[in-house]
């Protein structure tokens, strides 16, 4: 039951990525790309991972699809659409270099080697779970807290053995805020006179401050 | 209920997808549509990560989620990456009149 709905999702996310790979109108290309996400979302889905799948559908569809439709419609070539045709020259060799990637990954796949002491991933098909049992290791109860409360564990994860990379992520969205409007921020052709005077009045009035600043620590060294 | 989808068709999924968003990477002129199959070459990664972290075992002592919130940095960074793209096409497209990245052709020598 559950591997028809499996084939049949992974059917619609391939045809899906092909079509945004492949269309020549963008704004179709783009449509189809939000279909691919959500047939991803679904996939996560299917490997119990809920709030994935919303966080998924929300900053995917909600946020990355509506922002490349922005860029699109910004973009849209006044010479018309023939930038987004395929040149034909490049479709054998780009396909060919798809179809290598892909036949090295699923001899990857097929040839798997495992640790010592693990056992090969190849072939798994059953899944810890999620139901609780007698007699089971730790880990799996702790795996089946946190898919069956993923929203709080991932909170209390995020706080307590992920701070750092979480801090890392916010610095970088921060950073990423900026860069995108100092970027797209069009400079005006002439500065105007009072932003001028105010820059030539700035180092005069930050001055005070610094040597104020400096004050307390000498006095805080001395002592 | 549902634990008879090898992990396997999972991994197949996400290199398909992979392959097919390297193809659009390579094929593609347009700069958005070249942004939108890295997109696509994120989430099969995103999609790698999640069926590992659901099947396997893991190390001891990694917590009880690694490969969810692997998955959630990298959904942060792809969502980073794509304002910072579009800002870079839309500054691009100001100053050549073209989005194809075969026009950006200034510091080839």
């Amino acid at each position: 039951m559950a591997s028809i709905l499996f084939l049949v999702i992974a059917t619609i996310g391939l045809a899906t990525a092909l079509g945004t790979v492949l269309s020549r109108n963008l704004v179709r290309a783009g449509l189809y790309l939000v279909a691919f996400f959500f047939a991803v979302a679904c996939l996560f889905v299917l490997l119990e991972a809920e709030f994935l799948a919303a966080i998924q559908v929300l900053v995917y569809i909600g946020a990355v699809a509506i922002l490349l439709m922005f860029g699109i419609m910004l973009t849209r070539d006044t010479m018309g659409d023939d930038t987004t045709a395929i040149p034909v020259g490049w479709m054998v060799p780009g396909l060919f270099g798809g179809l290598c990637v892909f036949a090295v990954l699923v001899v990857g796949i097929n040839n798997s080697i495992a640790p010592s002491g693990w056992s090969p991933w190849e072939g798994t098909s059953s899944r810890p779970s999620i139901v609780k049992e007698e007699a089971e290791p730790g880990w799996v109860a702790e795996r089946r807290e946190a898919v069956n409360d993923m929203g709080r564990v991932i909170g209390v994860e995020l706080m307590t053995r992920y701070v750092v990379p979480f801090e890392v992520a916010g610095l970088l969205l921060t950073a990423a805020l900026v860069g995108a409007i100092a970027l797209a921020h069009r400079e005006d052709p002439d500065p105007k006179p009072p932003r001028s005077a105010n820059r030539a009045a700035g180092p005069g009035a930050g001055d005070g401050p610094s040597t104020e600043a400096e004050e307390p620590v000498a006095s805080s060294v001395s002592s | 209920m549902n634990n008879d989808i090898p992990l396997n068709w999972f991994l197949y999924f996400a290199a398909a997808s992979f392959a097919i968003g390297l193809v659009g990477v390579l094929l593609r002129r347009n700069a958005i549509a070249v942004l939108m199959a890295i997109e696509i070459i994120l989430n099969a990664a995103n999609v790698n990560l999640v069926a590992f972290w659901r099947y396997g075992t893991p190390a001891p002592g990694s917590g009880p989620l690694p490969g969810v919130i692997l998955a959630i940095l990298v959904i942060t960074v792809a969502a980073a990456e794509v304002a910072v793209g579009i800002g870079l096409i839309l500054l691009c497209y100001r100053r050549w009149r073209v989005a194809d990245v075969d026009r950006y052709d200034t510091m080839s020598g």
